[in-house]
């Protein structure tokens, strides 16, 4: 500690106290607003709010959204190719948990 | 600075065709994917895989590099530690092969193309920033004060690119979870005309620590006791990230046995708990006196496992 650091003096968890509108969440990823809109219509995000104006994302969203970028940019996958392959991790995941 | 085999890296010959290099890609990015594979280094080999195939999908780019390649200074290893990435800051979303923002090693090499700045009368929030961060278990039970260093390559007025530090001092939320987001407002890039700064992001994951085993909010922990500390039900003190905690091991437990303590995980609203799982440890029977105390156990006990 140093007083030449940088001091933060208020940090969020954004898993827990953060809601994001529909251009906040695109900002945090740099994510093209259609991709977005796409994404919430295959069910891949699930933001509250009925047009996309007024739509309100969880927190969780930013890491699912990281995650369907990886794979669209990455893989080179479609969004329905997405929807399938997020559907399948979230499910590894709670095979995962039963047996642990 | 070494040369890294992208041939080697893609497993392609040095003649492949476009297509035998696509495939390769293809193949090693659904292997090594992040989110999908579960092999240790996969973030640092998928990223490796990605540089190279951005090199050499690029006609032009392949040919700049199998010029310096034929210098015979190739196939020198190069192996990413695992985590390589945790404290450095990237605008964007972190890695990503088919973006212009990955790895420096190409353009340090061959130069960078001269990046087009965006030119805008506009007012815009300025980017948001990415980084990874690795904390100790203990920091998110407490929720203590940490210097966090995050490098950024930037360029200096030459072009070059250089690693600028900063130091930022944070507390450390209560109950952060591996996998979540501390957002810093304002610590992003800086805004455009009148926008406002960017965030940072912070991604957080914990340190491996081979005593605790960590599932969201749960946290596991072994605690090695002796056979007669379980067959006789005593209470043994166990070291846990909250704190030392005595504990009554019921009387004949074996082996793999899950004791819970009720939110004594991560801590949250509604805290994780920690799962002490009972490993009971043999005593080596070297002496004489050892051996003949498990003769008479043998007698006392008339005790088959497997008679089943």
């Amino acid at each position: 500690m140093t007083e030449n650091n940088i001091q933060i003096e208020q940090v969020s968890i954004v898993e827990n106290e953060v809601q994001m509108t529909a251009v906040e969440l695109c900002h945090s990823i740099g994510l093209e607003h259609e991709y977005l809109i796409a994404w919430v219509y295959e069910g891949i995000l699930s933001p509250t709010g009925n047009s996309p104006e007024d739509w309100q994302f969880g927190g969780d969203s930013l890491s699912r959204a990281k995650k369907a970028l990886r794979l669209s940019r990455c893989l080179e996958i479609n969004t329905p190719g997405v929807a399938m392959v997020m559907d399948l991790l979230d499910e590894i995941s709670l095979l995962r948990k039963q047996i642990a | 600075m070494k040369l890294k085999d992208y041939y080697e890296v893609l497993g392609v010959d040095r003649t492949a065709s476009e297509d035998e290099i696509k495939v390769a890609y293809r193949k090693l990015a659904r292997k090594y994917h992040p989110d999908v594979s579960k092999e240790s280094e996969a973030e640092a080999r998928f990223k490796e895989v990605g540089e190279a195939y951005a090199v050499l999908k690029d006609s032009e780019k392949r040919a700049a590099y199998d010029q310096v390649g034929s210098q015979g200074k190739g196939n020198q290893g190069f192996t990413p530690p695992p985590n390589w990435d945790s404290g450095f800051e990237f605008s964007g979303s972190g890695f990503n092969p088919n973006t212009g923002d990955q790895s420096g090693f190409f353009e340090e090499m061959f130069g960078r193309q001269s990046r087009s700045r965006q030119q805008s009368t506009m007012d815009a929030k300025g980017q948001d920033h990415h980084a990874k961060v690795m904390i100790d278990l203990v920091d998110t039970y407490l929720g203590v004060k940490k210097t966090i260093a995050l490098q950024m390559p930037s360029f200096d007025t030459l072009g070059q690119v250089f690693m600028q530090e900063r130091k930022l001092d944070i507390t450390i939320p209560k109950g952060i979870q591996a996998g979540q987001h501390l957002r810093l407002t304002g610590q992003g890039s800086p805004g455009i005309g009148k926008g406002s700064a960017g965030d940072l992001y912070l991604e957080i994951s914990f340190k491996p620590n081979p005593r605790y085993r960590i599932d969201g909010k749960d946290v596991y922990m072994e605690l090695p006791i002796t056979p007669w500390e379980a067959a006789l039900g005593e209470t043994v003190t166990v070291s846990t990230p909250s704190g030392s905690v005595e504990l009554k091991i019921p009387t004949g437990s074996n082996s793999g046995r899950k004791l819970r303590l009720k939110g004594r995980g991560i801590p949250a609203k509604e805290p994780g708990d920690l799962f002490v799982v009972i490993a009971i440890f043999t005593p080596p029977a070297e002496t004489e006196p050892e051996k003949e105390a498990y003769r008479s156990m043998a007698k006392t006990f008339k005790f088959n496992p497997r008679k089943d």
